[in-house]
């Protein structure tokens, strides 16, 4: 049986999950030109390696069409619903640092916890004649953090897909739920993060499906050691 | 969904099947609608012009007029008949005493309504939270509009009302398919039931609605061993404001009704506060001096300064007060008394038959004045009595609520105790409807039922 592992296919993630690899004695090889979408790990039979963008290398994971991933911990929690029945984190990277968390503007000088932003949640349809909207690509992770550990259920989610610390000002939401590195974007959009709210602190990880057949193979194994071992 | 043309379709079927009184000049709901049924009924009946329908033995609760088993509600996948030794008898998803519940609900006096299946998904979601999302279907029209399978009747019944406008009080019934995703059961399954809008007899509509539900149920699954609970929302409110706590607070708790984790979380932080956030700097000089006007006036600069638009969201006015009553909210810290008697009425669990007692005895050892819930509550129970309901067989749990904000006064829930099921759920909802669009303030409570778990404990039988 041979093993997939997904890698990312472009820019530093690729780079970096190629580095983690090449550590651990994995050398990744590009079948037929550089560009290929398909590789292989040198000196190694039956392993697969196939490129794949990060977001769709989540979702095979918990199709369980690949063995392995290298994706950030965010997308696998935001592309699976009980993600920790379909995959395990087998190895945590050291890159791709990112944090998901809740911004609200910076202005909002009330607001310093998730327990602030329930109280105006539930006075807003009172005093504005709508929900409170939170601009954010991560439903998943949104619905979690606010209904489950925060019992906030009154808000509406406003589906942004790219520049989203612009949508409070611009009047589009109220506050966001995005990622971020080093939170200068956020400042520079005058938004501050909750203090208790970091909802994932993400990072690039090897995913592995849970599959029954990975149990007996001594591949996954060693596999998993040697890239916990280089990271 | 039982449409009136069904019921038509029935009538020719079933010459004893009364025909539904036609529907007055402007009133009510749009009732009539070829169905699919019907036209199948007229295309077989006209090539069987002498086909000779069956009957079985009229049921013990609802006999008298129509007793025949057919099975009515949507066509599933086309298998619309199969013949049997008795005649012809339909096969549709709905369970086999639907029929007979529907007569059921009429009898009950509800106008019955015919909500569309698709419906759009933002009064849902809008009511209900974001949450909703996961649990319902949801499509898209061309435009982009959010549509999603009817995940429950209240809100549809409600927006058709408004936008009827028809007077009130009035009482609505209705039996069809509803359609949500769930872990545990089919993801579409029957529900039946009744809105009672604007009836100003709060306590009377209130036990109405429980005994309607309650009668059906134990008509319907008579073997069931049922257990009933009910919660009042508004004393919680009532003990609450007479805590003393300040507004702020008493809203946080409120909007927690319902749900055990967060009430239990604000209970703790309200024994033992952590220390106040500091405030910040740039906030914190007009906060000591107590300058309203000149911290309203500093956040609308700030604001415009960095290109936050003052109306869109929230105002400075609506900060600067919140800044304020914030620094008493997270330094506020109930007294051991007060902390006491909030956890003693919340852990109140007792039958309804001696929960007035308990309730008068529980104000005077707390020391607090909630006569005016006190009486609504008492009202319900001389009502609910005066229906002839057992008041010890339902227990009143005083912690009992949903976390919702359109949840006002009375819930109940009727669940069968061998199977642990929940076979009915109702309360009183009268902030729904303004938030739906009504005009002016309309009374609303009712009550769901749930057939899927009717059917399975009536099979246990």
């Amino acid at each position: 049986m041979t093993l997939t592992v997904a890698l990312p296919s472009k820019g530093r993630m690729k780079d970096d999950a190629i580095a983690v690899f090449a550590r651990a004695g994995l050398t990744v090889m590009a079948i037929g030109n550089d560009r290929s979408y398909r590789g292989r790990i040198e000196g190694i039979d039956g392993v697969e390696v196939a490129f794949l963008s990060a977001s769709e290398i989540a979702r095979e994971l918990g199709a369980g069409a690949v063995d392995f991933g290298v994706t950030g911990e965010d997308l696998v929690r935001e592309g699976l619903s009980r993600a920790d029945e379909r995959v395990e984190i087998s190895a945590r990277l050291g890159f791709g640092n990112a944090d998901v968390v809740v911004a609200v503007p910076d202005i909002w000088k009330d607001v310093d916890s998730m327990a602030d932003l329930g109280d105006v949640a539930a006075d807003f349809r009172t005093r504005h004649g709508r929900r409170l909207t939170i601009a954010t690509k991560y439903w998943r992770l949104t619905q979690n953090f606010f209904s489950t550990r925060h019992g906030i259920q009154l808000y509406r989610i406003v589906e942004s897909l790219g520049a989203t610390e612009g949508a409070p000002a611009s009047g589009a939401a109220d506050i966001i739920v995005d990622i971020t590195s080093t939170g200068s974007t956020l400042t520079a959009n005058h938004l501050r993060v909750l203090s208790d709210g970091v909802i994932l602190r993400s990072e690039a990880c090897l995913v592995r499906a849970r599959k029954p057949e990975h149990d007996a193979d001594p591949r996954v194994a060693s596999l998993i050691d040697a890239v916990q071992s280089a990271s | 969904m039982l449409r009136k043309s069904d019921v038509e379709a029935l009538s020719i079927l079933c010459p004893s099947f009364p025909s539904p009184p036609p529907p007055r000049e402007g009133e009510g709901l749009k009732l009539l609608r070829p169905s699919p049924l019907l036209l199948w009924v007229r295309l077989v009946t006209a090539l069987f012009p002498r086909l000779e329908l069956g009957r079985t033995s009229p049921s013990p609760l609802w006999g008298g007029g129509w007793g025949g088993a057919f099975v009515i509600g949507q066509a599933r996948g086309g298998d619309f008949s199969s013949r049997t030794r008795e005649g012809l008898v339909m096969q549709f998803g709905a369970p086999d005493f639907a029929a007979d519940l529907a007569r059921a609900l009429d009898a009950l006096g509800g106008v019955r309504v015919d909500i569309p299946v698709i419906q759009p998904a933002e009064p849902f979601l809008d009511m209900a939270g974001e949450d909703l999302r996961r649990r319902i279907f949801l499509t898209e029209s061309e435009t982009g509009e959010s549509l999603c399978l009817r995940p429950e009747f209240t809100i549809p019944v409600c927006t058709a009302h408004i936008a009827e406008n028809v007077g009130t009080p009035r009482r609505y019934g209705y039996l069809g398919q509803v359609f949500r995703q769930r872990r545990d059961g089919a993801n579409e399954f029957f529900q039946a039931g009744v809105e009672d809008l604007g009836e100003p007899d709060e306590a009377a509509a209130d036990a109405r609605a429980l005994s309607d539900a309650r009668g059906l149920i134990a008509g319907f699954a008579p073997a069931a061993d049922l257990s009933i609970i009910l919660g009042d929302q508004a004393v919680f409110e009532a003990v609450v404001a007479g805590l003393g706590l300040p507004a702020g607070w008493q809203k946080r708790l409120i909007h927690a009704f319902g749900n055990e984790q967060a009430l239990g979380a604000m209970i703790a932080k309200l024994a033992s506060p952590e220390a106040a956030a500091v405030p910040d700097a740039s906030v914190a000089g007009f906060l000591a001096n107590g300058d309203v006007a000149g911290l309203e006036a500093h956040i609308e600069e700030v604001m415009q300064e960095t290109g936050y638009s003052t109306n869109a969201s929230r105002s400075p006015a609506e900060i600067a007060a919140r800044l304020i009553s914030k620094q008493t909210l997270d330094s506020t810290r109930l007294s051991a008394r007060s902390l006491a008697a909030l956890k003693a009425f919340l852990a109140l669990d007792i039958p309804l038959d001696r929960a007035a007692t308990a309730l008068s005895e529980f104000a005077r050892d707390a020391g607090l004045n909630i006569s005016v819930a006190q009486q609504a509550f008492e009202a319900r129970l001389a009502a609910l009595k005066q229906r002839g309901e057992d008041l010890g067989s339902i227990r009143w749990r005083a912690a009992f609520g949903r976390p919702l904000d359109y949840y006002t006064g009375m819930v109940f829930e009727i669940s069968a105790s061998a199977e642990n099921l929940v076979l009915a759920g109702g309360g009183r909802y009268d902030r729904m409807m303004t938030l739906l669009g009504a005009q002016e303030p309309i009374p609303a409570v009712g009550f769901s039922l749930w057939l899927d778990r009717i059917e399975t404990v009536r099979a246990g039988r």
